[in-house]
């Protein structure tokens, strides 16, 4: 039978304490969504689709974003800014 | 994606079905593991309209159902490898056996391939014993999992690579540099481009470690050049979580995110050395960290300075396909001796020849794809202004993004490293 050893855990987890879950939404009716544009070939279609889509089925109004490069983070003030005037905001990742 | 969320608006994330264990992981790591995501096909970008509007509405339906039905937002499940909370490393038993060792690394994911090092506590403490600092230091927060660089999580790490003690300084500074928000580790981590980190020591403590600056110095064969570079990966894997096909995404990676660490030839080097270029004294020791997304070699006979640089130039411009384009960034040479001193001996500097190279290595935006070419308008518009099929398009920002050591034996070989948009500069940290 192999002997054992002692050693040390080379890992970590994150630092962040999970943070709570924001309350549901009470649906998509009116609402203002927010798109940030990754910049990737094609997601500008998929927004503009889906925003076509939240107005018809939802008569949600929708305001987009676009990132100057997708491996880099928006800018501060855009998420001010949507944070400010959307209900909801949604980003994308991924080609 | 977090960003949003930590906003306290509520937030959602579309991924591609590829990028979908990234959104997870991240958004777990960071705080948010309720996040909810929409996936939709990867990839989308090849999708014609038709087929974006049906992904389009089907995600129109998860989005309401995610975010308006409680209790039915996907919760993200375990992850595959096992990670270590709290600010000490835990102490777990395993079996002695080298074999059977190494075969539990691999389960746990906690090794990079090769063999490793059991990282014992008499190991760790004989590590730690070259620095005053405490081990439960957090030195700093690696991307893109964000774990807790403590000095004694590197220590570990370190051993792990087969460092040898005395090397564990130059870890801790390396560590350091990474997490420097300029660096953008995070864009490097989980790209699917193939970036890595690359080493460069300068000053007295590469002659004293010895680490190779001569002949193949970004090769096989030197102890310091491997395990530093290793050690580096480790860290970068088991503290910051990029585990490969989970948060890294490189699509083929590349053989430098194994190891990649050399020393400035600062005896070889006509011109002052890359630390004292970068506002440290001589006799301070540095480490750099360079994002490479490879190597290139350029092997020029050219005895002219304006015909070597134009050969150096037409090198660095022509990898298109490289995202610089997109960005901009910081694109690096190794310089051998022979071609340092070339262009030395005509009066260059070293600003001289980075903005000989700049200008001389502009790229038409006719040779972008249609594709590309929208990114890059959209990338680098700030920078340059409306971009049309005319416009030549610099390598970098500035000239100065260019970086410069010279590195190897003799030989007329320079080793070209494209960088990407995502960094904005290379980093450098004092040794202590």
């Amino acid at each position: 039978m192999t002997a054992n050893i002692f050693v040390m855990n080379p890992t970590a987890a994150g630092g962040n304490e999970q943070a709570a879950v924001p309350e549901a939404l009470d649906g998509l009716r009116g609402k203002v969504v927010g798109f940030i544009d990754n910049s990737k070939p094609n997601f500008d279609h998929l927004i503009a689709e889906m925003a076509e889509i939240l107005e018809s089925r939802y008569a949600a109004r929708s305001i987009v974003r676009r990132k100057r490069l997708a491996s880099i983070p928006a800018e501060d003030q855009v998420f001010a800014e949507l944070v400010q005037e959307c209900d909801l905001v949604i980003t994308g990742s991924g080609d | 994606m977090v960003e949003a969320a930590k906003r306290e608006v509520p937030a959602l994330a579309i991924c591609s079905t590829a990028f979908a264990t990234l959104g997870k992981s991240q958004a777990k790591a960071l705080g948010h593991a309720e996040l909810p995501i929409a996936i939709v096909p990867h990839p989308f970008g090849i999708r014609d309209r038709e087929e974006l509007r049906e992904i389009a509405a089907k995600t129109v339906d998860d989005i309401a159902k995610l975010l308006c039905e409680s209790g039915d937002v996907e919760a993200f499940g375990k992850d595959s490898a096992t990670f270590s909370a709290g600010r000490r490393a835990e102490q777990i038993t395993v079996p002695s056996d080298f074999d059977d060792f190494n075969r539990l690394l691999m389960e746990r994911h906690w090794g990079d391939g090769f063999p490793a090092i059991a990282p014992t506590p008499e190991r760790v403490t004989k590590m730690l014993a070259h620095t005053s600092r405490a081990p439960d230091e957090i030195v700093a927060r690696i991307a893109p999992g964000y774990g807790e660089a403590t000095v004694e999580r590197i220590a570990i790490n370190a051993v792990m690579a087969g460092c040898r003690p005395e090397y564990l300084p130059v870890l801790l500074a390396a560590a350091e540099a990474v997490a420097d928000p300029d660096f953008n580790l995070q864009g490097i981590q989980s790209t699917t481009n193939p970036g890595t980190v690359f080493l460069i020591l300068n000053g007295p403590i590469a002659r004293k470690l010895g680490v190779n600056s001569g002949n193949n110095c970004l090769g096989q064969g030197n102890w310091a050049n491997a395990t530093l570079g290793r050690g580096l990966r480790l860290i970068l894997q088991n503290i910051g979580g990029a585990l490969p096909g989970e948060m890294d995404r490189a699509t083929q990676g590349q053989p430098g995110k194994y190891s990649f660490c050399c020393a400035e030839n600062e005896e070889a080097n006509p011109w002052e050395p890359l630390h004292v270029e970068r506002g440290f004294s001589a006799n301070d020791s540095t480490v750099t960290v360079v994002p490479p997304l490879g190597t290139w070699n350029i092997n020029t006979h050219a005895k002219d300075v304006s015909d070597l640089l134009r050969v150096m130039a037409d090198v660095m411009a022509f990898p298109a396909g490289s995202d610089y384009v997109y960005g901009g960034g910081a694109p690096w040479l190794v310089l051998s001796a022979e071609h340092a001193f070339i262009l030395k001996r005509e009066g260059l500097s070293k600003r001289d020849v980075k903005q000989r190279l700049w200008e001389l290595s502009k790229l038409s935006a006719k040779r972008l794809s249609e594709k590309d070419f929208a990114r890059t308008q959209n990338g680098r518009r700030a920078e340059l202004g409306e971009i049309t099929r005319e416009s030549m398009l610099p390598i970098s920002p500035r000239p100065e993004c260019i970086g410069i050591i010279v590195a190897g034996g003799p030989g007329t070989h320079t080793v070209y490293m494209p960088g990407s948009g995502y960094t904005k500069s290379a980093i450098t940290r004092k040794i202590v």
